[in-house]
């Protein structure tokens, strides 16, 4: 009985598919000079777990890699680009996705697709934070008429990241 | 803001002439905009947990012809994304006896209002200032950067719009008695509104390719005080060159050039040399 107790708790286990960032995108808005490009870099590269912080300077674009051991979620990233005055225009995360399924309004820990096709992805799942604070406020306005048929987003819930697949 | 402005169209015109000249150079250079102001501070907050020091050096001809120095080293710390703080100290050359200590002052300042979009921003804060000082009271003009004890309150509002950065601020300044006992003089007025109207531009680089490249900087800021009890007002012009290295240290030269006054003013024209330079993540 222990046994099969263990076994099926093992194959739940596996079903439920779970999700790590592996790479961070940021475009950062209010900047145009590197000395504020800079407090940004210096914020960003004070995270742990972060192995590298790649820069286009004239776009003001962060690229984060980060380490396999992560357990970081978006909200770290931004909170960290606010800290340093600033704020995000667009973040676009790179997942890994256990089970390489995503699909309109399937929830993976605190992500929750919206606006997305099924489909089965090869390798790295790769999309862009919608919520508020992570889009310019003109273009959220625009995204929260346009999605409102997805209740969590339009509610603002700010414990569920909301995607859309790239 | 509408009072310097009418400031400004009753100078001589040459003097407004050279003045339009200068802003149409600023307006119509083609490059990023700044806002590391030399005279004035930006509604814009240093990043959270850095801490900057920063030396203020004037070199001021007084009416006599002599030179007169005054030092300003000032600590800077970014509190939070929305409070800083500075910690400033005055010393100067004016009395007899070489460079003496003659105050000091704290800052505060605190962004309430942030609308960012890619490259342009509009921000607005609120900042206050105390300082003491135990120079004799010498001008009509209340300075309580480094020559009266009193406070400073005011707005600041700053606008990053196509590659332009434009800073505008006014204060109430309330000049008390300096220290040790130097009354401030019933005759004259013990308050002031100021004014300030900031432009800058990056000339250098046209496009950035590392952190390493020194930024250059042109600005130009006007500055304008009225005595609120008798009227008396005047207004500066200060262009500057800022050279910006490994995006961490700053250095700023500036000439203040007084355009109009109707005030007693000891030494109103000079140079003005700036280094700052910011440790990042110092604190949490």
């Amino acid at each position: 009985m222990k046994f099969i107790t263990t076994a099926i708790l093992i194959m739940v286990t596996l079903h439920i598919a779970n999700a790590q960032l592996t790479k961070v995108e940021i475009m950062a808005t209010g900047l145009t000079c590197s000395m504020c490009s800079n407090a940004i870099n210096k914020q960003l590269k004070s995270i742990t777990h972060v192995e590298n912080v790649d820069i286009d300077l004239n776009k003001n674009l962060f690229v984060i890699t980060l380490n396999n051991s992560n357990n970081l979620t978006p909200k770290d990233f931004k909170e960290k680009v606010e800290k340093a005055g600033f704020f995000v225009g667009s973040m676009v995360l790179y997942l890994q996705i256990t089970d390489n399924k995503i699909a309109d309004n399937k929830q993976i820990d605190n992500y929750v697709f919206i606006d997305t096709k099924a489909k089965t992805v090869n390798g790295i799942t790769k999309a862009r934070v919608l919520n508020k604070g992570y889009v310019t406020l003109s273009e959220y306005k625009k995204l929260s008429k346009a999605l409102s048929i997805y209740p969590t987003y339009v509610k603002n819930d700010d414990n569920l990241i909301h995607l859309k697949a790239l | 803001m509408l009072r310097m402005m009418i400031i400004s169209f009753t100078l001589k015109p040459c003097k407004m002439k050279k003045v339009i000249v200068f802003l149409a150079i600023i307006l119509s250079l083609q490059s990023y905009a700044q806002e590391l102001f030399v005279m004035t501070e930006p509604a814009s907050n240093m990043p959270t947990g850095s801490v900057g020091v920063r030396a203020m050096n004037s070199f001021m001809y007084e009416k006599d012809g002599t030179l007169n120095y005054h030092i300003m080293p000032e600590l800077m710390w970014g509190i939070s994304a929305k409070w800083m703080v500075h910690l400033q100290s005055f010393h100067s050359n004016r009395s007899t006896g070489g460079l003496k200590t003659e105050g000091g002052s704290v800052y505060l300042k605190y962004r309430f209002f942030s609308s960012d979009d890619l490259h342009k921003h509009f921000r607005l804060a609120a900042y206050a200032r105390y300082s003491k000082n135990r120079a004799d009271i010498h001008q009509d003009e209340i300075e309580t950067m480094g020559h009266n004890t009193g406070y400073e309150a005011g707005l600041v509002a700053t606008k990053l719009v196509n590659k332009l950065a434009i800073s505008s601020s006014v204060s109430f300044e309330k000049a008390l008695d300096n220290m040790p006992d130097y009354k401030f003089p019933t005759s004259q007025s013990n308050s002031a509104t100021n004014y300030t109207l900031s432009l800058g531009k990056l000339m250098y680089p046209k496009k950035y390719t590392n952190f390493k490249q020194t930024n250059i900087n042109l600005m130009c800021e006007f500055l304008g005080q009225r005595l609120n009890e008798n009227g008396k007002s005047n207004l500066d012009i200060v262009p500057s060159i800022q050279f910006i290295i490994r995006s961490q240290a700053r250095i700023d030269i500036a000439y203040r050039k007084e355009l109009h006054s109707t005030m007693s003013r000891t030494a109103p024209n000079g140079f003005i040399v700036k280094f700052e330079y910011t440790f990042f993540n110092v604190t949490k």
